[in-house]
């Protein structure tokens, strides 16, 4: 049973601020995401919990007990690196016992706590090798078993498949959530990739510039992102901010976006959830399929032009042009024929975002 | 090399291959000159032209370690018939071996300038290593206020040419009594070695990433043990690297062993030249000195050579 909270926590780096304000509780076998771009202080609250960098202010607490002022050894936390951290003059097999030999654990039990994580992580016939005759997946394996073999109260991976290929990434996203499931221990992992996110974590904790923005199930930070920020973080391709005003118009709500000739149709409900904010400037979010997109007018269809077709596959990404205004349609694969096409296209008022332009947060619509 | 090699590449090939074979041979020459000085005869040792093939023997080593002292008057039969097989090298030289009272051979003072050198240059070569790493570890690892100036500091150490303060060095010596003691020497050739030592260390540790002693600390290990488990197995060649120079530097100091000593923590470098001056000098008696002087440093280069062509070329490889 492990639950981390950190509470209050600050830190800087000589006048820079890298972590503002932190507060996060993270529950027993929670498998926990920091999501965010380079530099937005999630690897830093990762050493923080490990105990690898110090904080300026506020308290971490492993199972109710603050341990801000606990060396890493004391803390009983495993942590996996990016760069693996294989000590390179030890076998595999030592590598994995090393953090046993620090609990003076003899030598039987080791020896079987070894054994038992090489075969949960398929490694056991490349324990007498040495690190450097590793791939880069099989050194990711000993690096992860290095962390399990102690049964440490919790994991903390920074980055740890960042250093891998495409393919070989998708491998070990598998077996890391695999190994989770297995082994159920509270894990901190922290990454750049929302994909590695999506798939990975309970729930995921979306930073930038030192300040949390959002923690929540993949599905909630993708549906119902808090801010402008993690609209257009999470997810790919990106969602589409657009400034939009909202009017009255026949009884029902309409969302003209900017350079727009006409506005979106939208039920006459949002009106009552913007709650005074009709008629004054927003930001319109809406992911790529949100936009509903048909070859033949109808009711609520506004007229575009397609510009850039990207074809990926199983479906094209479309840049559609209203007026001025260019908003991405998702569509099925070679649903529109050429760039120049004249489509018609409406926005799905489920899918879409509205967000205060100023403050960028989002104004909690739900349609 | 290209698979394929035109005429004039072969033929520069060969004359680079002359080339170091000259150079070799040059560097060679006098190292092939000692030794076998110190394998002739006496009267062979100083021909023109020199000699170069003869019976080797090993009187000079047997004269190098016995105390001796000028025949008056040949051994008697008996005596010759009586004395051991290395003895009789001494007669046949002219010489006979001092013994005691009780008849002990007295040994010359060479092996014990010899052990002096080594008990030196050992200590002094492990108190700057480990010295030198832990400060080295230290400038690397932790954020040191003012570390650029005290870094040049200690490399401004060696700016000096050490031989300048060989008299106030001597006098405080004196005055301590530190002079003519082991731990004189030791701390004068681990003062000189350190600041080398902690540079080369520096470059090294710098080296090594520091997610392994991260690792480590995570793995419930404490800083000092990490550093004694990761940091020192990992830089073991540059260890090795810094220990072979800083040995060679304390193995073969001159100056200031010959100012600083002159009997009981005498090293080998100002003994063997001050046998040239008693007498008419026997060479090879010196070429014998200063071929088993050569010894401990080829053994000792010898047996780290894997690690010292790692450490040459650390940068470039690792990663």
């Amino acid at each position: 049973m492990t639950q981390i909270e950190l509470r209050g926590v600050q830190k800087f780096f000589g006048a820079v601020q890298v972590i503002k304000d932190l507060n996060l509780r993270i529950e027993d076998n929670e498998f926990i995401v920091l999501l965010g771009q380079s530099g937005c202080g999630k690897t830093t609250t990762l050493r923080a919990i490990a105990g690898l960098e110090t904080i300026d202010e506020g308290d971490i607490l492993i199972d109710g007990q603050a341990v801000q002022h606990l060396k890493c050894s004391d803390r009983d936390i495993a942590m996996v690196f990016q760069s693996f951290s294989l000590y390179p003059h030890m076998t595999v097999y030592e590598n994995i016992a090393f953090p046993l030999r620090a609990t003076r654990m003899n030598r039987a039990d080791t020896d079987s706590a070894v054994r038992e994580v090489a075969k949960v992580l398929r490694i056991t016939e490349l324990l007498d090798r040495r690190p450097s005759a590793l791939s880069g997946g099989d050194m990711q394996r000993v690096a992860i078993g290095r962390a399990l073999v102690r049964r440490p109260k919790a994991m903390l991976m920074d980055e740890p498949i960042g250093a891998l290929d495409a393919k070989l990434r998708e491998e070990m996203r598998a077996e890391i959530k695999r190994l989770h499931i297995k082994q159920g221990s509270t894990t901190i992992y922290v990454t750049h990739d929302q994909i590695e996110a999506m798939s990975l974590a309970d729930r995921i904790v979306i930073m930038h510039e030192g300040v949390l923005q959002q923690v929540g199930s993949p599905e909630e930070v993708y549906a119902h992102p808090a801010n402008l920020f993690v609209a257009q973080f999470v997810g790919s391709p990106v969602m589409n901010i657009a400034s939009a005003t909202v009017a009255e118009e026949k009884g029902k709500a309409a969302v003209t976006v900017e350079g727009a000739p006409q506005g979106f149709a939208f039920p006459q409900q949002l009106l009552g959830s913007l709650n005074g904010s009709a008629g004054r400037k927003l930001s319109l979010g809406v992911r790529p399929e949100g936009l509903v997109v048909a070859h033949e007018a109808a009711d609520g269809f506004l007229p575009a032009e397609a510009h850039i077709i990207e074809p990926l596959g199983s479906y094209d990404i479309v840049d559609l042009k209203f007026g001025e205004q260019m908003l991405r349609a998702r569509t099925r694969s070679g649903f529109v024929a050429k760039p120049g096409d004249r489509v018609f296209a409406r926005i799905d008022p489920a899918q879409a975002h509205f967000f205060d332009t100023e403050s960028g947060q989002s104004l909690g619509v739900r349609l | 090399m290209a698979a394929v090699q035109t005429s004039g590449e072969k033929a520069l090939n060969r004359v680079a291959i002359v080339a170091v074979l000259v150079i070799t041979l040059i560097f060679l020459a006098p190292i092939y000159w000692i030794v076998s000085t110190s394998f002739k005869p006496r009267n062979l040792s100083t021909t023109i032209p020199p000699t170069i093939v003869f019976t080797p023997e090993v009187s000079p080593f047997v004269k190098l370690f016995t105390k001796r002292s000028q025949l008056r008057e040949p051994p008697t039969a008996e005596e010759y018939a009586a004395a051991p097989w290395w003895e009789r090298m001494v007669f046949d030289g002219g010489e006979k071996v001092v013994r005691d009272g009780k008849g002990n051979v007295q040994w010359s003072a060479y092996p014990n300038r010899f052990m002096n050198s080594l008990i030196v240059a050992i200590t002094s070569t492990v108190l700057a290593v480990s010295m030198g790493t832990i400060t080295a570890y230290g400038f690397s690892r932790f954020r040191v206020k003012g570390e650029a100036d005290m870094l040049f500091f200690i490399l401004s150490t060696r700016m000096l040419p050490p031989v300048v303060v060989a008299i106030p060095m001597f006098l405080m010596y004196r005055a301590v009594g530190l002079n003519d003691t082991h731990w004189g020497l030791i701390i004068l050739y681990t003062a000189f070695n350190l600041s080398f030592s902690v540079w080369l260390m520096k470059g090294f540790i710098d080296e090594i990433p520091k997610e392994y002693e991260e690792a480590a600390l995570v793995d419930g290990y404490t800083r000092m043990e990490a550093f004694f488990k990761i940091v020192i197995p990992e830089a073991a060649t540059g260890i090795a690297a810094t220990a072979v120079f800083c040995f060679i530097t304390a193995w073969n100091e001159y100056a200031f062993a010959l100012i600083m000593t002159n009997r009981r923590a005498q090293t080998a470098p100002p003994f063997i030249p001050s046998q040239v001056g008693s007498g008419l000098p026997d060479w090879t008696v010196i070429a014998a000195g200063t071929f088993l002087f050569l010894l401990p440093v080829a053994i000792f280069t010898f047996l780290l050579r894997n690690h010292l062509l790692r450490g040459m070329s650390f940068g470039a490889i690792r990663k």
